[in-house]
């Protein structure tokens, strides 16, 4: 073999030594960059979980007593009624005291609806009020749905919940039968 | 023939100790989220509605009261202090329970202790709240009894964990009696709503 004649000169008794002492090749592996990769990893989920928990929405009820009577002007109020089935029907406020015909509002276009309201209401120095008045029945995540679109649309957030009474069910049977 | 006296015994050792630290690193990740699973405070779970508000703050999980509104339009109070939960409930472990439709039996007492998402018998003691009156009345008792801040105002939050599909009405009894109780300001606890959704 052509590179044999490196260690051929002592090939005895080198061979002789290895019967006596045998040399163990330690094999040894580096744990470091995998235990890094590990530690990386851990963090990364760590993390993640703590950014899944869930967010909540931040509620103020008015503190005053039932008793304490806030006049507003009904031309900057904008009823929303939501029936038992989720279905939502918004009302403009009109400043003698009587509202305005009901219209159909989708989720969607509720955030549209309410900035367009708030700036025409700004535009004649006026506030903007939203009143809810939701039905027994709604569910939950319509509510949290609404004041979701609420909060993120830029206007003042100022909203209020009233009950839902028999006049309501009334105007909302309303505006179902004449579409606007 | 070299080749044969190449053959050594080779003797691989393996350094256990970084492995071992990051076992024990897992190991306390694990132990200590596991640590809201067990039984005493075991909660109800429910289906949290999405919201996509960008500026909502994550929930606070310490000096709480839970309100967790069920499909079966049961309230369940929860408090996050063992003192606290015996104090007001009679057991360390114990919980509330009001349903604000008196017309209708709750869902507890219906299905026979399952509640919420669960179809696992609730292992928790029930305190039954009989009425709207009793019902504020153990909310002003948690927040007299609670902790305190430095004002001497409770430090409790109050927080809502509402199921998507109960009903309106519970929220709406729920409000008044939080109003009554002059808990005004409280945080309900929703899902990130993602573009598909």
């Amino acid at each position: 073999m052509a590179g044999g004649g490196f260690d051929s000169p002592d090939e005895g008794q080198q061979r002789g030594k290895q019967h006596k002492k045998v040399i163990r090749a330690g094999v040894r592996i580096d744990m470091t960059p995998m235990v890094d990769v590990i530690m990386l990893l851990l963090t990364f989920f760590m993390l993640t979980t703590t950014l899944a928990k869930p967010q909540v929405l931040k509620i103020n009820l008015p503190k005053g007593e039932e008793k304490d009577k806030l006049k507003v002007d009904m031309g900057t109020v904008m009823f929303l009624r939501v029936d038992s089935t989720g279905a939502m029907y918004s009302f403009m406020g009109k400043s003698e005291g009587t509202e305005g015909p009901g219209e159909k509002v989708e989720l969607k276009g509720l955030k549209a609806k309410l900035e367009s309201q708030a700036s025409k209401n700004k535009a004649n120095n006026l506030d903007f009020l939203v009143l809810l008045k939701f039905d027994r029945r709604m569910k939950y995540k319509t509510m949290i749905g609404i004041l979701d679109e609420i909060n993120l649309a830029s206007i003042d957030k100022k909203y209020a919940f009233l009950k839902m009474e028999e006049d309501d069910l009334k105007k909302i049977e309303e505006a179902k039968k004449n579409p606007q | 023939m070299k080749k044969v006296r190449d053959i050594r015994k080779s003797d691989i050792r393996i350094d256990m100790t970084p492995m071992v630290d990051v076992i024990m690193l897992l190991l306390t990740f694990f132990m200590l989220t596991a640590t809201f699973r067990i039984m005493e405070s075991e909660a109800v779970e429910v289906n949290l509605p999405y919201s996509s508000d960008a500026d909502t703050t994550k929930s606070p999980d310490v000096r709480v009261i839970t309100m967790t509104l069920t499909k079966g339009d049961d309230i369940f109070v929860d408090v996050d202090s063992p003192v606290l939960r015996n104090e007001i409930f009679g057991n360390e472990f114990g919980i509330g329970i009001y349903h604000p439709d008196s017309t209708s039996q709750s869902e507890y007492s219906k299905t026979g202790g399952k509640v919420g998402k669960s179809d696992q018998e609730f292992r928790r003691p029930v305190f039954e709240i009989k009425n709207k009156a009793q019902f504020e009345k153990i909310l002003t008792d948690i927040k007299s009894k609670g902790p305190k801040d430095d004002k001497g105002n409770s430090a409790l939050k109050v927080i809502v964990k509402g199921d998507q599909d109960t009903d309106f009405g519970v929220m709406e009894d729920l409000m008044a009696s939080l109003k009554e109780t002059r808990n005004t300001i409280f945080h309900m606890l929703t899902q990130l709503k993602r573009e598909q959704e």
